[in-house]
């Protein structure tokens, strides 16, 4: 691992990730500070993977072009300790992604499997995550995809639970921690990513909060402190504001998220239709533009990928739905035209250099145990995230977006 | 542009129009048919929403139709396109006059500067607003001081006004230019003053391009998105791309009904205003005198530039900064490449080549047949612009997986038939508005001499309309090119356009993935203006 890592670095370069001022070496000390002991809590290691459970009628398995779960490992299976794409069986042929995810996110990791592999070609199809789920939803057995990446767990839930996709591979099951997939194996998770508040550096003394670990640990605090109010925004329409929202109804109940979204609509926040836009506003920093966002951590980082000078920063609360822990992954369709080489296109990502990837180029973090942390941010065991199986979370997202439907929560 | 009042206030009884239709030869009939076949094909996407709409409870549908926010969101559409309308109004027809009318220098190249912003994407136009004004942005760090931030409702008007008011511009452009303008110069030796003339003489003629124009570009500031969430302007289609997005399909399927029925609405109240019973001018019609500008040109001009500037100069400034300051790492997925305008452009001209097919029987039916029917199946083709692109995508990813699967995202087709049903209405209003002003003497000369139909129709007719026909298939030329939510849609699997491409880097924060195909975007639409502008002064000449 050490040894990749050099290597890694030295491939592409390291990135100057949140690190120009606030998150160097001392303000990441200090920030493990504000982030608390590192009581993870994230379900890790629970490996009680039943792997093959009950089919619960989604009809995943029993298809016509090819079942994945049955499709035998090319070479090595993969496991949680970390298995090298070397060990991996190769991947030859032509498969289809619609990518809910945007290309910067995950187009290396492409480019090195097609570079790698000289028969395999991976036909991308960029969207918006929302119009990727209602297109393979109206597709139905047409559709065209092999695989649906998505940025977060409700996506995967919803063509779950349309019964669009079926299960995964015993091996890659087990290689990945329960709560960061779906029990039987309908999805899995690929990389992790962390709700967090991000605000602009140079900015905070336009507030009422003199450096950034005055900025509370209570997600509630946000929507509650009128310190708050007219410089905070978040985007409401986002799978993962959505799953905060129901990671919220899970952790605190029904009411007191209500509550959370009414206060919030009273700090007169600044609602965003895209993430990008979001952080992009918070970073350019005029009069009208909200200094403090809530959103996913990396939107921070590319914008300091860009542009190294960028006054952007992230922290994160804790203990609760606002320091959520989520996964972005795959869920394969029923409509396969080659299993063994879809199977093997997951294990791949699943491998060690695909989750350094992800790391390494969107500031994300492993999903599997035996893969080191190597990112920027501070590690996955630093973060003081709720204790939250996401296998658990059914994403019922008409609940969570009634609660903001009724709270006034709309987008625009 | 047609007018319904018009068949409204001469309707006649269903039996008299039957009787005449039965009477009507063969010939009529089988333009009818084929226009029908033109309307059914393009509002087929619609029964796709009728069908959606109808799986929601009915006490669902009626709390969402008449929710407070439903009406608050009503509101501001009707009021986002009626001042788009308007303001596109004050803008496109002075222009309009300045350029064919006066004795402005250069008037060729004001007249590309005046129709040039129509080719850049509104959304684009947004970015760089965004980019540009208000303060932390670049004129604000540039000058130091804070310039009111472009955003909201207004905002939003603002920005669809800049870049749809050349709809205004090019339809009243050509019934100026088409228009018999010795009247007017008549009206001034009858000693009525310049703006007298023009109110009594001049405008009541160009009254239906003005009409035509400006419905298109109320049509277009109603279905747009991008510029409205760019804004954070609450309106329909931002309602619509909600319900859709928490994968509640069929309330947008409801919602867009209802946007649907608000546009019809606007297609009759339009219709009774864009009366054409002076659209022909006459097939001999002469350029009248200019009105001499005198020192009134500098400000004329001034006029022209400052629009020029603000809608070209701006979001080129900007996307050639992103380019030159560029740095972070390369995305590779996102560098350009020559292909990606091959496929826009390709794409854009088999739209512009169907459209035109498409319109000829409905304009030329509707045209001369003059019958309430004909009028119905011309407006029926309007629908689809009026619909958010991102439901129009839906729902042909739903009718082309069930109908045709072995079309879908294999190949282009289907993508390009959801342009034609988008963008078809441009091409209907620029054929129908030249089949207009086709002289049934001419063809009956044509018949006289025992001409047959099919030989009139080709050396008679279809010279005459042929103009319409370049306008409006370079109209659906422009705005295919710019079309995102349909080209995501329904694009072949790992086909990449200009605008996905340029959509792409922007989602990405990367603006300097943009900044290429934004600039070639515009490039190659501003050459296609010049077509449309070149083939338009042939014309007078």
């Amino acid at each position: 691992m050490q040894q990749r890592n050099s290597d890694h670095t030295n491939r592409f370069g390291r990135r100057p990730f949140l690190a120009s001022a606030g998150l160097s070496a001392a303000g990441l000390a200090a920030l493990a500070g504000c982030l608390g002991d590192d009581d993870s809590g994230n379900g890790n290691g629970d490996e009680d993977a039943s792997g093959n459970g009950s089919d619960d009628g989604n009809g995943g398995g029993s298809n016509a072009a090819g079942s994945v779960a049955a499709a035998e490992p090319l070479a090595s299976p993969v496991d949680s300790s970390g298995v090298s794409w070397d060990d991996l069986g190769d991947l030859e042929g032509e498969i289809t992604v619609y990518s809910g995810r945007t290309r910067d996110q995950i187009d290396l990791v492409f480019e090195e499997l097609e570079n790698e592999y000289d028969g395999f070609e991976i036909l991308r199809d960029y969207d918006d995550n929302d119009v990727q789920v209602n297109q393979i939803q109206q597709e139905g057995e047409a559709t065209p995809a092999d695989v649906f990446y998505s940025q977060d767990p409700g996506a995967l839930g919803a063509v779950h639970d349309m019964g669009l996709v079926q299960q995964l591979p015993e091996d890659i099951v087990d290689t990945v921690p329960e709560s960061y997939r779906e029990p039987d194996g309908y999805w899995t998770g690929v990389s992790g990513r962390v709700r967090s508040v991000f605000y602009n550096e140079d900015r905070l003394d336009e507030t009422p909060f003199d450096s950034w670990d005055e900025l509370p640990t209570d997600i509630f605090e946000y929507a509650t402190d009128d310190r708050f109010e007219g410089i905070i925004s978040t985007r409401p329409n986002s799978g993962t504001f959505r799953g905060f929202v129901q990671a919220m109804v899970d952790l605190e109940g029904e009411d007191a998220t209500r509550q959370w979204v009414s206060d919030f609509m009273e700090q007169d926040p600044d609602l965003f239709p895209s993430g990008s836009d979001q952080a992009a506003a918070v970073e350019r920093g005029g009069d009208d533009d909200p200094i403090i966002g809530l959103g996913n951590s990396y939107y921070a980082a590319r914008l300091v990928n860009e542009d190294p000078d960028s006054p952007i920063r992230v922290t994160f609360t804790e203990g609760d739905a606002g320091a959520l822990f989520s996964v972005a992954g795959i869920a394969v369709t029923n409509e396969v035209d080659d299993p063994e080489l879809v199977a093997e296109f997951a294990r791949h990502l699943l491998a060690v250099e695909g989750q350094e990837f992800m790391m390494d180029d969107n500031g994300e973090f492993p999903v599997v145990d035996g893969v080191d942390y190597v990112g920027p941010l501070p590690g996955p065991d630093e973060l003081n995230s709720p204790t939250y199986d996401l296998s658990e979370f059914d994403m019922d997202l008409q609940e969570a977006n009634e609660v903001l439907e009724d709270e006034g929560m709309m987008p625009l | 542009m047609k007018s319904l009042k018009n068949a409204i206030d001469n309707a006649q009884p269903v039996d008299a129009v039957t009787e005449r239709l039965e009477r009507a030869d063969p010939w009529v009939v089988a333009l009818g048919g084929a226009s029908a076949f033109v309307a059914f094909l393009v509002v087929l996407p619609m029964f796709w929403l009728l069908w959606q709409a109808s799986t929601v409870e009915l006490s669902r549908s009626v709390d969402l139709l008449l929710s407070p926010e439903t009406a608050r969101i009503t509101v501001n559409s009707i009021g986002l396109m009626g001042f788009v309308t308007l303001f596109s109004i004050l803008l496109g027809v002075p222009l309009a006059v300045l350029t064919t009318r006066t004795d402005l220098p250069y008037p060729r190249f004001w007249t590309v500067v005046a129709a040039l912003p129509l080719v850049i994407p509104s959304y684009i136009g947004a970015i760089a607003f965004t980019g540009m004004f208000g303060s932390g942005g670049q004129v604000d760090s540039l000058l130091g001081m804070s310039i009111p931030r472009v955003d909201g409702l207004s905002g939003a008007i603002f920005i669809i006004t800049l870049y749809t008011y050349p709809y205004v511009f090019l339809t009243t452009r050509a019934a100026l230019l088409s228009m018999d303008s010795s009247l007017a110069d008549a009206a001034r030796t009858l000693n009525a003053g310049p703006f007298e003339a023009f109110r009594r003489v001049t405008f009541p003629q160009i009254r239906p391009g003005i009409a035509a124009g400006a419905l298109l570009a109320g049509l277009y500031a109603i279905s747009d998105f991008g510029t409205p969430a760019f804004m954070q302007a609450s309106v329909f289609t931002s309602m619509i791309y909600w319900e859709f997005s928490s994968f509640a399909v069929e309330y947008a399927a409801l919602l867009a009904l209802q946007l649907i029925a608000i546009v019809a609405i606007v297609l009759v109240i339009e219709a009774g205003i864009g009366s054409d019973e002076d659209a022909s001018g006459g097939v001999g019609a002469r350029a009248g005198s200019t009105i001499r500008l005198g020192y009134w040109k500098w400000p004329a001009m001034g006029f022209v530039s400052a629009i020029g500037a603000l809608t070209l100069v701006v979001p080129v400034a900007i996307f050639t900064n992103w380019l030159i300051h560029s740095q972070g790492d390369p995305i590779p997925s996102l560098e350009f490449h020559w292909e990606f305008a091959y496929n826009s452009v390709r794409l854009a001209l088999l739209a512009a080549l169907i459209a035109c097919l498409f319109a000829i029987p409905v304009a030329y039916y509707s045209g001369r047949a003059n019958s309430l029917v004909s009028r119905i199946l011309e407006r029926a083709t309007y629908i689809g612009f009026a619909v958010p692109g991102i439901v129009i995508g839906l729902a042909l990813v739903f009718l082309g997986t069930r109908t045709l699967p072995s079309l879908y995202r294999q190949g282009v087709w289907l993508l390009v038939f959801a342009y034609v049903v988008r963008f078809l209405p441009q091409a209907v209003g620029t054929v129908r508005s030249s089949v207009l002003q086709v002289d049934d003497k001419t063809i009956e000369a044509s018949r006289t001499l025992n001409a047959g139909r099919i030989e009139t129709f080709r050396r008679v007719t279809l010279p005459a309309i042929m103009p319409g026909l370049v306008a409006g298939g370079v109209l659906v030329f422009l705005t295919t090119m710019k079309e995102l939510p349909v080209t995501l849609m329904l694009q072949p699997v790992g086909m990449d356009t200009l605008v996905s491409i340029i959509w792409d880097a922007q989602d990405a924060l990367a603006y300097r993935y943009a900044a290429i195909p934004s600039l070639i975007l515009i490039l190659i639409s501003g050459f296609s203006m010049l077509v449309l502008l070149r083939q338009e002064g042939g014309k007078i000449s």
